[in-house]
């Protein structure tokens, strides 16, 4: 996986890229936005981490313009901006997520890895956790190479789960991605499918990984 | 002890004045008029006439004269004292609002103005001299990232078992450092003065229970939000909200064990609640968490931080309040009913 660092700090730069290639990305550096444009020209990114403040512009401006004009890889931006509007302008901005310098190297990988599960024109058509998989295009689990046997909405559940693991997936998300417009939900539709994907994944020995977060929604764990 | 000088009291004494000298003119002119007159009649006659003359020509038009105007001066003082007692009860009120309050001088008597306005360019420098501290502490807050987020980088290129001892001050100290800006920004809010927006608690609560949940997850405790179907709906700043919520779900999370559950109650009426199972913090010692900072003290040792001072000047700026209950390990954020 590709990742381009856009960063005017070159040893902060250098940092971050052997941080990630440590856990598996290759990366190449930009100081500027002026080479982040030829970079770009020049190679197929999977994913872009942004710095705001650049010497040649802004980070956000120049990332709404790329966005109006093209697909661009997903884009997360790492800055020293802290106000609490900033974020919300970032967002607003053309960004998938936002970090807050000084940010820990496990996080921003999570973060990129977590930025790749979300479907777009680049998604990978297996998402893996850990040593659970799930094929997109065939609609099959495997945990540790076995398949875990699933329904269509357990299938349709995982899937959702694992593009957003590592973060809370809440109920209301899960009942609109799950169930259709003039489909009934019962109240407890969602715990028992849930219930049901539960017992399979423990089945398989993947247990623990999912969570409840009462009055919130689930979790899918990154991590073992 | 030096006797405060009173308006009223020195008037008062004026009067008295005014009144003796007076009535001692009076009586001068009443005997050098009356004396001939006195003469003629034997001396008993003139004693009880001379008394008549005195309560009739000094006493009375004495009196007459100074009660209505010892009783119109002080009605008058008492009138021109009033903007300022009023002013001082307002002064009161604005307790936690200090920043950017200034005196209303539109009701004020000309003769207060240029002590009003000495007051108000007092508080104008006052805001400036904070504004500036404020600024600076963010202006460092915001430096120090850069050169934290790199050594936190460094020490993740080192596989040593120090390292790891290492990267976990380094978190402390970017937590510190969030605080900080968090605090200035707080401040600098309120200093702006900015509008008051419709907050609904429960979409505050899910948020940050959201938000924080993979973190209380991966350290081994679980964290649960208890909301009723209908949102209470405060006036405030939602990312300040957010903010204080934040800090003490955090701290909720550290006090609490392994395996233990935070929870987050929201309402019923303008009021979230978070339970941990940790020891539970006495009220004494919330002032004194909450207090110590605002005294620029040294760090705490349990880790807290600036955490719970934070929360409560966000409350405060909302008019609400970070209260504790040691018994049932909740702390409680009581937004004003009327908001």
């Amino acid at each position: 996986m590709r990742v381009l660092i856009v960063e005017d700090n070159d040893r902060l730069a250098k940092l971050m890229a052997e941080g990630l290639q440590r856990r598996g990305f290759s990366c190449d550096i930009a100081c500027n936005l002026a080479d982040a444009d030829s970079a770009m020209d020049g190679a197929a990114y999977d994913a872009i981490v942004l710095d705001l403040g650049l010497p040649d512009g802004d980070g956000i401006d120049w990332l709404g313009a790329k966005r109006r004009a093209r697909h661009v890889a997903p884009a997360l931006i790492v800055t020293a901006r802290g106000a609490l509007e900033d974020r919300v302008a970032g967002l607003d901005g053309g960004a998938d997520d936002y970090v807050v310098k000084p940010i820990e190297i496990e996080e921003l990988a999570a973060r990129i890895r977590a930025l790749l599960r979300r479907p777009g024109p680049r998604a990978q058509t297996v998402i893996e956790i850990g040593s659970l998989s799930f094929d997109t295009a065939a609609r099959a689990a495997h945990y540790q190479g076995n398949e875990i046997d699933l329904s269509r909405r357990e299938a349709d559940l995982l899937e959702l789960l694992m593009r957003r693991a590592g973060t809370v997936v809440r109920r209301g998300v899960i009942e609109d991605a799950l169930y259709s417009f003039n489909e009934p939900v019962t109240p407890n539709a969602v715990e028992a499918a849930m219930s049901r994907l539960r017992r399979k994944i423990d089945e398989a020995g993947a247990g623990g990984k999912l969570h409840t977060i009462r009055g919130i929604g689930y979790m899918l764990r990154e991590t073992a | 002890m030096t006797h405060r000088r009173s308006v009223s009291r020195r008037l008062a004494r004026g009067l008295g004045l005014v009144g003796l000298v007076g009535s001692l003119l009076l009586l001068a002119a009443v005997v050098f008029f009356y004396r001939l007159s006195f003469v003629d009649l034997n001396a008993n006659q003139a004693t009880v006439r001379a008394i008549q003359e005195m309560l009739e020509h000094v006493a009375l038009p004495v009196l007459v004269l100074l009660a209505p105007m010892a009783f119109v001066g002080l009605r008058v003082i008492r009138q021109a004292f009033m903007p300022l007692e009023e002013t001082a009860v307002e002064i009161e009120a604005a307790r936690g609002h200090e920043r950017g309050y200034r005196i209303d001088t539109s009701r004020m008597p000309a003769e207060a103005l240029p002590f009003t306005d000495a007051v108000n360019d007092l508080l104008g420098r006052l805001d400036e001299a904070a504004a500036r501290q404020e600024a600076f502490a963010a202006d460092v807050a915001h430096e120090l990232r850069t050169p934290l987020a790199m050594l936190s980088l460094e020490l993740d290129r080192l596989d040593h078992a120090e390292a790891s001892r290492l990267k976990t001050d380094v978190a402390a100290m970017r937590r510190l450092i969030d605080q900080l800006m968090l605090l200035a920004q707080v401040d600098a809010a309120t200093a702006a003065q900015l509008a008051p927006e419709a907050v609904p608690l429960t979409d505050v609560a899910t948020d940050v229970v959201s938000l924080l949940a993979p973190g209380v997850i991966a350290a081994g405790k679980t964290i649960a939000l208890e909301a009723g179907a209908e949102s209470p709906i405060v006036r405030g700043r939602r990312e300040a909200i957010a903010a204080a919520l934040r800090n003490l779900v955090e701290n909720a999370v550290r006090a609490t064990p392994a395996g233990g559950t935070v929870q987050v109650f929201v309402g019923p009426g303008g009021v979230i609640r978070v339970k941990d199972q940790g020891p539970g913090l006495s009220s004494d010692r919330l002032r004194d968490l909450v207090q110590r900072h605002s005294r620029a003290d040294h760090a705490s040792k349990d880790g807290a931080g600036l955490g719970l001072a934070i929360v409560e000047r966000i409350m405060a700026a909302h008019g609400g309040a970070l209260t504790t209950d040691p018994g049932g390990r909740e702390l409680t954020l009581q937004f004003p009913n009327n908001s």
